[in-house]
């Protein structure tokens, strides 16, 4: 957990309840890698006798190893490398990110991911609509128009690596593809830790929450996921006839409930992401919760008092959990 | 009918031999960490989905019929006095092994060898396994014989020499009657019959298991045994010995031979105690009682095989792979490839790369640092450990760096295995250890150090196409090395991996095509 300013005013007395909620925080939170904090040209302590690897963020000179970002140093076996707590996004392959399409280009959309590079998403590592296997034609990329657009949102798995270091992505399932009916959100990437499941369906609100790990946040309408085997055909031909009456018309409307849900859960990311803490579904749901029992209002959540409140309810929560 | 591995693509389609294929399915740790990787990875389905629970499905209705039917003709045997005539049948069994334990207490090297003099008088065991029928009597066929030597067995493992003398397995040469037949392929089978049945005297060498008693009597042979009359009177003493001693004066194994052990002595009370029910058994002077066994016999028989395609069916409904799935999960959590939660680490990440060689070990060993301070050719030579399957039976020992490396090596892989099978992954760690064989270590040095192929042909002796095929495997095992190593960031290390690349990367083994 790594703080940064808040950029809220504060008055005299939440300025000192947010101080101490704060102290009591770095107070819970593991001290055990606080001895091996480094910061640029520091040495790293190694034996040198010892065959030792150097991995990432250090580098030997004049026969020591120092360390050539700020962060903690890791050792895996006779690795050892400097993980660093802020920094811009390391993708790995599998995964899932969320990205707003920039271009579209010759068999192939442009992807904003927040990385250095733009990632490319092929035609041909999209599934087509009507869900047959087969070699794209120069009709499909004509067709490429009716997929995705510039500005949309999508969702897609990182596939691999290019020589150049950009990312190669693909969405080759019903979950990935084009969001619609949601918020994106931005929050720093190292907020977003690898875990087991980045897609999350809250039931009782109707809600799909999608994390994903270049810190591009998704929230919106649960979208009921189509399993192109299951379906007869019968079937299939009213829902194709149905969805092109409805891109006709106006679309059909989200309740106003789910609307409003999905800007409170929004809006309590947005917290989350100015204290600095980890984006996880259990805080999110957390600071829901406690917004929807203090009877906030959904702006005044964006507000200091709000800020001031969701900290001391996080250490709180910690000091709970470390009882336990 | 031939089966025929699902590996094996290449199905001969001649004429009208239809090959049963069975599934060679099997779950790889390289898989698992892909799987786990993604997150729609679901090993799971893919098991549930295998060409291997397809099969097993597939083959249950017919499990079932069959286990109908055996129980059908089970229930149809009656016995009278069934109870009593089991108690008997499990009395009979029980002195069986009894006397079996016995016989292997006696026999075992270390207090028999001593006595395995040439020319004493021997009684082997020859009861008849090719007949179906078992003998339910607690009197056993026997034949006598005279020892001629005994020989040690020599095993296939190096390290069995290091046995001591007193555990390893020995036979002995014995004279005896014996019924000489050819069977179907023009085989000779020697088979000892009783000293009284039809048949010639023979040399004939037997497993130490196979001796019931030793005599106390050594006769007097004369050494030249080649004439059949030398032979046939030597037996004729045997026969003489016999008649005046029935029983042939064994040894007696406390007095004689010395054996102290406390168990030989239980196991001797408990087989008098048994004795001594035997008489006292009712059933035991009821007629036909032969019959009945036999036929109390075959319903166990049924009973068992029952039991048996019980236990298949039950395994099958269940999914194929799933204790082993959850057995190799929980290895790759001690090794700190996945964390508690299953999301791939940095060392999976690394072995997720390997899938030309065993990744566990390379992984491991990588990440020791025995890649580091390796030069460029030993690092070549200790990569074709792992893709050279093969034994060599006259491969040079390779050169002192080489054999440590290859020592580091197998401790690596040992390690892995016991973990493994600490988790409960079903693997033969020696066999695991073994697999990893150094024969092609020189070889690939010397085509490291930029030999010609003629050169490196003559370190070792296979055929041309498995050594280049190797070194071709090997090339793979690199590249896959140099993204492991790019990914964790160790730049030496990589350039040392691309070094070694372009050193083995020339000539004929990597040449595209022989004739352009």
């Amino acid at each position: 957990m790594v703080m940064r300013k808040l950029q809220l005013p504060l008055s005299q007395t939440q300025k000192v309840r947010f101080e101490r909620a704060i102290e009591r925080l770095q107070s819970l939170s593991s001290t055990a890698n606080s001895d091996a904090s480094v910061i640029v040209t520091d040495s790293i302590p190694v034996n040198h006798d010892d065959a030792y690897l150097k991995g990432h963020g250090t580098s030997e000179v004049d026969g020591e190893l120092l360390a050539t970002v700020c962060g903690v140093v890791e050792r895996v076996d006779k690795l050892v490398y400097v993980r660093t707590l802020r920094a811009r996004y390391k993708p790995e392959v599998g995964d899932i990110v969320v990205g707003r399409v920039i271009e579209v280009a010759q068999k192939r959309w442009r992807v904003e991911l927040n990385f250095n590079q733009d990632g490319v998403l092929m035609l041909s590592s999209m599934n087509m609509p009507d869900g047959i296997q087969r070699r794209r034609t120069s009709v499909d990329e004509l067709n490429m128009r009716n997929i995705f657009v510039e500005h949309d949102v999508v969702c897609a798995e990182v596939r691999n690596f290019q020589h150049d270091g950009s990312l190669q992505l693909q969405a080759r399932s019903q979950k990935y593809g084009k969001l619609e009916k949601g918020q994106l959100l931005k929050v720093d990437p190292y907020l977003v830790k690898r875990s087991k499941h980045h897609f999350h369906y809250i039931e009782s609100l109707g809600i799909d929450l999608i994390i994903g790990c270049n810190g591009f946040i998704w929230v919106g309408e649960h979208v009921e996921l189509r399993d192109p085997m299951a379906i007869d055909d019968q079937k299939d031909e009213e829902m194709i006839s149905s969805s092109a009456e409805n891109t006709g018309k106006e679309q059909i409307y989200t309740l106003l409930e789910t609307r409003q849900t999905i800007c409170r859960i929004g809006n309590a990311i947005r917290v989350l992401s100015n204290l600095g803490f980890t984006v996880t579904l259990e805080i999110i749901m957390e600071t829901v919760n406690l917004s929807n029992s203090k009877n906030v209002d959904i702006h005044d959540m964006l507000g200091s008092e709000f800020h001031v409140v969701v900290a001391e309810n996080e250490a709180e929560r910690r000091r709970t959990k470390r009882k336990k | 009918f031939k089966s025929v591995r699902l590996l094996d693509i290449i199905i001969d389609l001649d004429g009208f031999v239809s090959f049963f294929i069975i599934s060679a399915f099997h779950l790889s740790y390289n898989m698992l960490l892909n799987q786990l990787r993604c997150e729609e990875g679901d090993p799971e389905n893919l098991l549930r989905n295998s060409f291997f629970q397809f099969q097993a499905d597939r083959a249950i209705p017919d499990l079932e019929k069959q286990i109908k039917s055996l129980e059908k003709e089970r229930n149809s045997m009656v016995i009278e006095e069934e109870e009593s005539l089991k108690n008997y049948y499990n009395l009979i069994f029980q002195h069986k092994s009894l006397k079996k334990d016995i016989c292997e207490i006696v026999f075992t090297p270390k207090y028999c060898l001593p006595f395995l003099l040439p020319n004493r008088a021997v009684c082997l065991d020859c009861t008849n396994d090719d007949e179906e029928q078992q003998s339910f009597s607690i009197e056993d066929q026997d034949t006598w014989g005279v020892i001629m030597k005994f020989n040690k067995v020599k095993s296939l493992f190096e390290d069995d020499d290091n046995r001591r003398p007193e555990d390893a397995n020995y036979t002995v040469d014995v004279l005896t009657r014996c019924m000489v037949s050819k069977d179907g392929v023009g085989k000779k089978k020697v088979k000892a019959v009783p000293i009284k049945e039809r048949g010639e005297p023979v040399v004939v060498t037997v497993p130490l298991s196979q001796i019931k008693s030793l005599s106390s009597a050594i006769m007097n042979i004369p050494k030249d045994l080649v004439p059949l009359e030398a032979r046939e009177n030597a037996l004729k003493k045997v026969s003489e010995l016999l008649s005046r001693h029935p029983d042939g004066i064994p040894l007696d194994p406390e007095v004689d031979m010395k054996i102290k052990s406390s168990s030989y002595k239980k196991t001797v009370r408990r087989l008098e105690a048994l004795e001594n029910l035997f008489e006292k058994h009712k059933i035991a002077k009821s007629p036909l009682i032969t019959e009945k066994l036999k036929v109390l016999h075959m319903k166990e028989e049924l009973t068992a095989k029952i039991k048996s395609l019980k236990k298949t069916v039950r395994s099958s409904t269940t999914l194929a792979f799933k204790d082993e799935l959850k057995a190799r999960k929980r290895v790759l959590r001690r090794l700190g490839y996945t964390n508690s939660d299953n999301v791939v680490e940095l060392k999976g990440k690394v072995a997720c790369e390997i899938s030309s060689a065993e990744e566990l070990t390379l992984t491991e060993l990588m990440f020791s640092g025995v890649f580091k301070d390796a030069k460029v050719e030993e690092l070549v030579s200790l990569l074709s450990c792992f893709v050279w399957r093969e034994r060599l039976p006259d491969a040079a020992k390779p050169r002192e760096e080489l054999d440590l490396l290859f020592i580091q090596l197998q401790d690596t892989a040992r390690r892995v295995a016991e973990l493994q099978l600490d988790c409960k992954v079903e693997i033969d760690v020696e066999n695991f250890v073994q697999s990893f064989r150094p024969d092609i270590m020189e070889a690939v040095y010397a085509w490291a150090k930029g030999s010609k192929f003629f050169e490196v042909m003559k370190i070792v002796r296979v055929f041309e196409g498995s050594l280049i095929r190797a070194i071709r495997r090997m090339e793979e095992v690199l590249q896959q090395l140099i993204v492991a190593a790019k990914s964790i960031g160790e730049t030496q290390l990589e350039a040392k991996l691309e070094e070694a690349v372009s050193k083995i990367k020339r000539d004929i083994v990597f040449a595209a095509s022989l004739y352009l």
